[in-house]
């Protein structure tokens, strides 16, 4: 794991605004930091922060960016949507057979298993799920067997089956070593039980190899020593199509690997053209966004049902794909911009029960996946979706809190410590008579709760038009909704009136354009980014204002990146309890 | 009262989790096993082998719950031989005899990481957190434990006979980071409890219940494919440095461990009858998770599955509302409200004493119904009950509530409240190795002190 004088955690937008922000607001926890016995960690992090501000933007960039520089990318297991989706690109199994995997971890909000290496029930859950996959394929070897057994002879077939099959779910070509091994495979199988459960082996084997669940890259170099390495052909292959895919290469991209194509920077970008317009990038930048606003999962938040009678998982699951829809219409469908991501007035859902909580209907003529619009003045973008409103609420009310949080960690990467630990944050008990500005207050009387809550309730509060399902409402507690708030330590700072004129100033924001690209580098790579990846976001961030924040312009562009087609791996050092301490 | 889905990070797996499928034709025969809804009383077919020459093995049981106590009325009155169970305690009543409360201890915190962060990745480590990527309430940043925890340590020693090293339960334990580990083979090695009794009953009982020469066709094939996956994972140990190759060197011991299971005779323990027909994801599910995870460990402790478990409640800033005692708002946000608060002292009270009775209390029942030796499986178990902090709305370290309980195969005197006097609970660590006849002076980097707690081990 990382040193924590790397400093990726330091809000991006630190060449814009002054450092003081978020150091204010760690400074006045620090008495509380230090109560617990360790004082020192949050003026490290002030430190690191200020140490790093001068990267990348006051040298001068073409002399520093002319050799290839890129953070330390660690081995990396594949996620359980990635398994899934190899699973069912290599195989036709439609099943879900990473369910009873282990939770992946994730880096910020997005899935990565980056960190801890693999324990011994993770590796028998991949040998259960190969072995429940294995059974599912012996049924279907007619349509997964490049050739007739019967015709060809059966050892002819198997051979023939592991040259097509392996180098897929492997993502490369395979050594003659390899075939042998998986050869060998075979014959035990069909020794034990005939042709049928010798290739069954090989499918279970290949399923459990570590060049199937990891992404393994070494470039040409053949060992992974510390150095910077570029990858090869169809290590690029796989970056592509599981950024781009969230799932292994199809043929055309293999191919292009084959043909050394992806060693071109036309060759790259044609490839995403390609990808963007295929059904399987929408699966891609559905997850982005989701996860992003951390709604990958809310068919799992609960509600309470006197407060929210209409809320179900139904409910529940259209808001999600709502988001999803939502984001791959805009990216993929309509203008790509990040302002229409932040500021548009339309669903892409058609779920009645979703409508009805929007207050929308769909017009006449409404033809299924075109925009619907919704209530004028009420909504824009992903901010204000009855998903995202849901997410971050509690089971009974709104959250400024949390929706304040949201918008300053994951649109300015801003990132907030949770509060000191002496204090009771429980949030105050809805109330007939007292709205939710009222009861949320008292943040900003207490001395030690305000340096942190002033940079989260003004925003938080701009959200209040929204109950804690999403729903539109005019009216709390008996008074009309107060829907004012502020910005602040940004660069769209001032007064706002509602989420809606709030998500207009943030589509402004050069702030909140670096941070997306810095979301989308995470997500790409699956780990934070790191000093030496300043040029590689410099030029994201460059490429990304020129297109007017064009987010397909940005996903290529981050594909032409150095982070991209390098890999610097772990030096050599053995992580250790107290070398790892500073 | 908030959301139960804290962050993205502690959020579970996939949500909703549907209860496990049974798709294929094996785990088709193991579900009809699986959804008998009877608990029949079950026999330890291996406990006469188990016991050897010495007498039946000892094991240990770590249990975890969450958030904190309240050392008021946690705390027994009266002295350390002739003392009184207080409030939450008093269920354990019946084993009064066999319980060592130990009160007092200090978990050391020191180093990167918040109040949880620290509480749960040195509850059993006494270490150190490593840096790494999780954001704390100091708003600082920090990794998993940089240690071994005490249970793993045990395994190292009294693991290697059996056909598990040890065996990780888990309820509702949530997402992959330092708030939902507690237990770690090493520095940076978290191992992932199994949150899903019925895929922990397929992994321990799928093959006991086969017929012979199924188990042995079984056996052959993964042979064959273990060969693959250990070829290629050797060819790839060479080709990396630092963290890339503890994570292939990791892959590989666990594949040899499973190598030596399926090279080892099936054990001849009974297939147990148990109703996991439940979605062990649902917030109300959660005392059936716990207790069938429980019943699930006596079974794998009494057929010498195992001779080290444990069993993670939840996680550190445990969200689980316990709607079954009548609550409305989750454990953590409960744990932070005021001490002059009725509805926190009360309901910190109820969620403190369920654990007592229907976890703790519930696992001794049923270690002592299986009979062993002499006596029962309990006389020759350590069960230890710990807690990341010792009290929810102070985040404290000191006193934090450890309750031993059982035998320990004759190591463990019972019936004694003890005060530690703000001794490190490294001092506990090293006590806990000691009855396990683990020979240590030392446990964990937090405490350079040397030997175990006197008047424990």
């Amino acid at each position: 794991m990382r040193g924590l004088g790397e400093s990726w955690f330091r809000p991006v937008a630190c060449a814009l605004v002054p450092a003081t922000l978020l150091c204010g607001c760690y400074t006045g926890l620090q008495g509380g930091a230090g109560a617990e016995g360790s004082a020192g960690t949050a003026g490290d992090a002030g430190d690191a922060s200020a140490g790093s501000s001068d990267g990348g933007t006051d040298t001068d960039p073409q002399a520093a960016c002319a050799d290839p520089q890129v953070g330390v990318t660690e081995l990396r297991r594949l996620t359980q949507a990635e398994y899934r989706n190899t699973v069912r690109d290599l195989l036709g199994y439609e099943g879900d057979a990473a369910d009873t995997f282990s939770a992946d971890e994730r880096v910020g909000p997005f899935t990565s298993n980056v960190g801890a290496p693999v324990s011994e029930i993770q590796v028998e859950q991949y040998m259960s799920a190969a072995e429940s996959i294995g059974e599912w394929a012996a049924g279907q070897l007619p349509s997964l067997l490049p050739c007739d057994p019967a015709a060809l002879g059966e050892d002819e077939c198997a051979n023939a089956f592991i040259a097509d099959f392996a180098p897929r779910a492997y993502r490369r070509p395979l050594q003659p070593d390899e075939l042998a091994a998986l050869q060998q495979v075979y014959t035990e199988g069909k020794a034990s039980g005939g042709f049928e459960v010798g290739v069954r082996l090989v499918i279970q084997g290949v399923l459990q190899s570590p060049w199937f669940l990891y992404h393994m890259e070494f470039g040409s170099a053949g060992v992974n020593d510390g150095a910077v390495i570029a990858l090869d052909d169809h290590e690029l292959a796989s970056r592509l199509s599981y950024f781009l895919w969230n799932t292994m290469p199809d043929g055309p991209l293999f191919d292009a690997a084959d043909a050394g194509e992806l060693a071109t920077e036309d060759g790259l970008a044609a490839q995403v053209d390609r990808m963007l317009a295929d059904p399987r990038a929408r699966g891609a930048i559905a997850t982005f966004h989701l996860q992003w606003f951390g709604v990958d999962e809310v068919e799992g938040v609960e509600k309470n049902a006197d407060a929210f009678p209409s809320y179900s998982p139904a409910l529940a699951a259209a808001m999600r794909e709502e988001t999803a829809a939502f984001a791959t219409h805009v990216v993929l469908d309509d203008d790509g911009l990040l302002a229409s991501l932040l500021t548009a007035e339309y669903t892409l859902s058609d779920d009645p029960d979703l409508l009805a909580l929007y207050g929308a209907t769909l017009p006449p003529g409404h033809v299924a996946g075109e925009p619907v619009p919704l209530p004028a003045g009420q909504r824009a973008g992903l901010l204000t979706q009855a998903s995202v409103m849901t997410r971050h609420a509690h089971v009974n009310q709104t959250s400024p809190v949390h929706r304040g949080k949201l918008v300053r960690e994951n649109l300015l990467c801003q990132p907030l410590p949770p509060p000191p630990p002496d204090v009771d944050n429980t949030p105050p008990s809805p109330d007939p008579d007292a709205t939710t500005r009222e009861r949320f207050e008292q943040h900003r009387a207490d001395p030690s709760c305000a340096g942190c809550h002033s940079l989260i309730d003004p925003i938080g509060f701009t959200f209040e038009h929204y109950d804690g399902i999403g729903a539109w409402r005019d009216v709390e507690a008996g008074a009309p909704v107060d829907a004012s708030g502020e910005l602040t330590e940004t660069d769209v700072d001032g007064p706002v009136d509602g989420a809606v004129e709030m998500a207009g100033q943030l589509a402004q924001s050069t702030i909140v354009q670096q941070c997306v690209a810095r979301q989308w580098f995470r997500f790409a790579f699956g780990r934070f980014e790191t000093d030496e990846d300043t040029c590689t976001n410099d030029a994201l961030d460059t490429a990304f204002t020129e297109a007017n924040g064009d987010v397909r312009v940005l996903i290529r562009q981050l594909v032409l990146s150095n982070a991209f087609r390098y890999r610097r791996a772990e030096p050599a050092a053995i992580v250790g309890a107290q070398e790892e301490q500073r | 009262m908030k959301s139960r889905i804290v962050t993205p990070q502690r959020a579970r797996a996939t949500a909703p989790r549907k209860p496990f499928n049974h798709r294929f034709s094996r785990r088709a025969f193991l579900g009809a096993a699986g959804g008998a809804a009877a608990l029949v009383p079950f026999v330890p077919l291996l406990s006469r082998e188990a016991e050897g020459a010495d007498g039946p093995p000892k094991r240990i049981i770590t249990l975890f719950s969450a958030n904190g106590t309240l050392h008021e009325r946690w705390a027994p009155t009266g002295g350390e031989n002739d003392f009184t169970l207080p409030e939450i305690l008093a269920p354990l009543a019946p084993y009064q005899d066999r319980l060592v409360v130990l009160d007092g201890l200090e978990v050391i915190r020191q180093g990167l990481g918040d109040g949880h962060q620290m509480g749960m990745g040195s509850l059993w480590t006494g270490s150190q957190l490593l840096a790494g990527d999780f954001m704390g309430g100091d708003g600082g940043f920090a990794g998993y434990a940089g240690h071994a925890s005490v249970d793993q340590a045990i395994a190292e020693v009294i693991g290697a006979t059996t056909p598990y090293r040890s065996l990780e339960f888990g309820a509702q334990t949530g997402g992959a980071n330092v708030w939902t580990r507690m237990c770690y083979a090493g520095p940076n090695q978290p191992l992932p409890p199994e949150d899903n009794p019925q895929a922990m009953f397929d992994r321990l009982f799928a093959d006991i219940g086969m017929d012979p020469q199924g188990i042995e066709r079984l056996k052959s094939e993964r042979r064959s494919v273990i060969d693959l996956v250990k070829g290629d994972l050797e060819s790839l140990q060479s080709r990396y440095g630092g963290d890339d190759r503890i994570k292939i060197e990791a892959h590989l011991d666990a594949i040899r461990a499973i190598e030596t299971r399926n090279e080892a005779a099936v054990p001849s323990c009974e297939q147990p009858m148990l109703d996991l027909g439940f979605d062990p994801f649902a917030n109300d599910n959660f005392p059936q998770v716990v207790q069938r995870q429980i019943d699930l460990m006596v079974m794998a402790l009494a057929c010498d599955l195992t001779r080290v478990a444990s069993l993670q409640c939840s996680a550190s800033v445990s969200g689980v509302v316990f709607t079954w005692l009548g609550h409305s708002v989750g454990h953590h946000d409960l744990s932070h409200l005021g001490d002059d608060d009725p509805t926190m002292l009360d309901q910190i009270t109820a969620v403190n004493t369920w654990y007592a009775d229907q976890v703790l209390r519930y696992l001794l029942d049923r270690l002592a119904a299986v009979p062993e030796g002499e006596g029962t499986l309990l006389d020759n178990t350590l069960v230890v009950w710990g807690n990341e902090l010792s009290r929810g709305n102070s985040h404290g370290n000191h006193p934090v509530p450890f309750v031993l309980a059982g035998g320990a195969g004759g190591a463990l005197q019972g019936g004694r409240y003890l005060d530690a006097g703000q001794a490190p609970h490294n001092r506990m660590l090293v006590s806990l190795c000691q009855l396990m006849d683990v020979d240590v002076d030392t446990f964990g980097d937090n405490d350079p002190g040397s030997g175990g707690l006197p008047g424990l081990s």
